[in-house]
């Protein structure tokens, strides 16, 4: 079992990569909490995947978007689905879930982040193809 | 330890409650056995607030919304009761240790809660129309006045539009229909448009009736627009059989027996000893009656009968609707915040009905999508989870759901078996069969092509359809067929269990054919009825 201190960084990179926003302690300890309770394993491609997404959001943002088309049930996004679920269910972050008027304007952005999501596939399948060769 | 009743009810769920209540009405002694799992975790947490507000506000809301295991954080939905909220994880908790049931082809979800698998009923009522009672196996006649007496006991609300032939055809007993949130609204009012090119392919849409009161009754209030129908029952205007249990054991006629599995029965000429095992001491009970009903469900009532004679036949016959759900998009409600006071309950129905006879009728229930959280969406999507958050704060206000029940009727491939298994709980274990033949997965396709088709012009764009696995819709029937001829392992059809003299059976076990349309409301004024028929054969 990993120390708490390791989930709570681990908190802060997720909530960073997932919201673009520092994360308070309250959401980082209900992470702990959680990491604690679920007990997820990983394999040792897993581990290296996961040791990757935490050099960096951006890195995490890559090997996401690749995992999400490839291989959707990797453990390594089931700690990040957690934390967009602790997220969610707090009344820190609440405006970055419930609906809202949205601008006509929004849409555009939308449009953006569709375009992103497809860019961060391709590269992500890249970093993740590299670190199957080398785990293997 | 023995304990001597005029009547025992086994099983507290939607049945039993109905039937429990008629007979205490009737001034007779009556006792309920029942495992009766209750929710010890969260009744008390979740405060008595909107969803918005506590969203906003609360800050141990992870405890409920989570879960407090975080098992309200489903990764793998493979396993039966995975889709229910934390708060209502106790409908299907210990099912597996005491009621074991394995299948590859068939997943049904069963409950040994108080209140059964109605604490977690969408509330939608449906008056089934009389040739769907024939094919059941109903009289129209003397279900018309138990749907009343139903009606008038649980409080439901609903409209006189062009849904009612399906669901509320001539109940007088109707409080007045809810208030429509805005994203069904906007179907509604695309319906009004396109009303008369929906009509003649025999797509008609309406209000649902549901058993949701609007107006005070008993002591419980009307529907407040709290949005948090999936999570608690504070304000208990929609009803669950709990209710009617709670009432009942302020009655002296009236015992309710807790921790009791019920294994078998054995009819003799005194009466009747229904045999027992204790799920807190493992111990086995005998309880003795003049008469007894059972209403654990089809599958409890299957495996009570099987045990009762000894095993003479071990497959019995089941029939379960098929059910699939499709998301759609909603394009004119992009981009728009959802009102603060809402329900998440299905409140629009459409309905299939191409020859217009009101048989064999398709069904598509439509809800929104808010209080089950976002993560859950999320997770459904092929992209990266920090872009999917984004895209879906945008899109959910236009995410509409049509729940797709078929109607079904049974067939050789379609059944349940008993086998022996010393390791359980009971020395046995429930298998089954589920498989459609290639006709009826065509049908089934064919209506649900028709049905995407009436959302598109409807304004909903499906995105997908999802298709369940059999057992999925929660909707079973047809284990001992109603017949005549007092065969074994058949229903009379004023619900006697043929070969016995005194042993009735309330829940779906003798319905032989399943319309679309849910049947939890037939099944209560069915009970209603076969209670009555005890009684009169008293």
């Amino acid at each position: 079992m990993e120390n708490k201190s390791v989930f709570i960084f681990e908190a802060g990179q997720i909530g960073n990569y997932l919201l673009g926003t520092a994360i308070q302690d309250p959401e980082k300890n209900t992470y702990a909490e959680a990491m604690q309770k679920l007990n997820i394993q990983f394999s040792d491609y897993e581990q290296m995947l996961w040791s990757s997404m935490m050099k960096g959001k951006r890195r995490m943002a890559f090997i996401d978007a690749a995992l999400a088309l490839k291989d959707p049930n990797n453990n390594t996004r089931r700690k990040i689905f957690t934390m967009l679920a602790i997220l969610e269910a707090s009344p820190n972050y609440t405006s970055y879930f419930l609906s809202r008027k949205f601008s006509i304007f929004y849409l555009l952005k939308i449009i953006v982040v569709g375009i992103r999501a497809v860019a961060r596939v391709v590269v992500g399948m890249v970093i993740v193809k590299n670190i199957k060769r080398k785990c293997s | 330890m023995q304990l001597t009743h005029d009547y025992i009810i086994v099983g507290s769920g939607a049945t039993g409650a109905i039937a429990a209540h008629s007979l205490i009405e009737a001034g007779v002694n009556v006792a309920m056995l029942d495992v009766g799992i209750e929710d010890e975790q969260y009744k008390e947490i979740i405060p008595n607030k909107d969803f918005i507000s506590i969203r906003k506000e609360e800050k141990q809301q992870h405890e409920y919304f989570l879960g407090k295991q975080f098992e309200g954080i489903p990764w793998e939905m493979s396993k039966v009761g995975s889709q229910l909220t934390p708060p209502r994880n106790f409908l299907t908790r210990f099912a597996e240790k005491y009621i074991p049931f394995e299948s590859d082809s068939f997943k049904p979800m069963e409950s040994i809660a108080k209140g059964g698998l109605g604490g977690g009923w969408g509330l939608g009522c449906y008056v089934f129309s009389k040739p769907e009672l024939e094919a059941i196996g109903l009289k129209e006649s003397e279900m018309m006045k138990a749907y009343e007496a139903v009606a008038a006991n649980i409080g439901i609300s609903g409209a006189k539009d062009d849904g009612s032939p399906y669901c509320l055809r001539d109940l007088q007993n109707v409080m007045p229909v809810s208030e429509l949130e805005q994203n069904l609204n906007g179907v509604f009012s695309a319906y009004d448009k396109q009303k008369n090119s929906l009509n003649s392919k025999g797509v008609f849409l309406g209000r649902s009736a549901l058993a949701l009161l609007t107006k005070e009754k008993d002591g419980r209030s009307a529907v407040q627009y709290k949005d948090m129908d999936f999570w608690s029952d504070k304000d208990r205007s929609s009803y669950r059989s709990w209710m009617t249990i709670d009432q009942l054991k302020g009655r002296p006629n009236f015992s309710y027996h807790k921790n009791c599995l019920v294994l078998k029965f054995v009819e003799h000429n005194a009466g009747i000893d229904v045999i027992v095992k204790r799920t807190d001491t493992n111990e086995e009970q005998i309880f003795t009656c003049k008469k007894l009903i059972l209403a654990p469900g089809v599958l409890g009532t299957a495996r009570i009968v099987i045990r009762s004679f000894d095993h003479k036949k071990d497959q019995l016959p089941v029939i379960c609707n098929p059910y699939c759900y499709i998301p759609t998009l909603q394009w004119r409600m992009l981009g728009k915040e959802i009102e603060q006071n809402k329900t998440s309950l299905g409140q629009l129905v459409l309905y299939l009905d191409e020859k217009k006879d009101n048989f064999d009728v398709g069904m598509a229930a439509l809800f929104s999508y808010r209080s089950l959280l976002l993560f859950k969406l999320i997770k459904e999507t092929p992209l990266n989870f920090a872009d999917a958050r984004i895209i879906m704060q945008y899109l959910q206000s236009s995410f509409t759901i049509a729940g797709i029940h078929h109607p079904e009727k049974g067939s050789s491939t379609k059944f349940i078996r008993m086998m022996k298994n010393a390791n359980t709980f009971t020395g046995d274990i429930l298998t089954g069969q589920y498989i459609l033949s290639d006709q009826e997965i065509k049908t089934n396709e064919l209506r649900e092509r028709k049905i995407r088709a009436a959302l598109r012009k409807l304004g909903c764009q499906p995105l997908k359809t999802v298709h369940t696995p059999h057992g999925g819709s929660i909707h079973y029937a047809g284990t001992l067929p109603f017949n005549s001829y007092g065969e074994e392992f058949t229903l009379y059809p004023n619900g006697k269990l043929a070969g016995t003299k005194n042993v009735f059976v309330a829940d779906g076990s003798g319905f032989n054919y399943l319309p679309a349309k849910g049947l939890t409301f037939t099944l209560m004024a069915n009970a209603y009825n076969v209670a009555k028929n005890a009684l009169k054969n008293e």
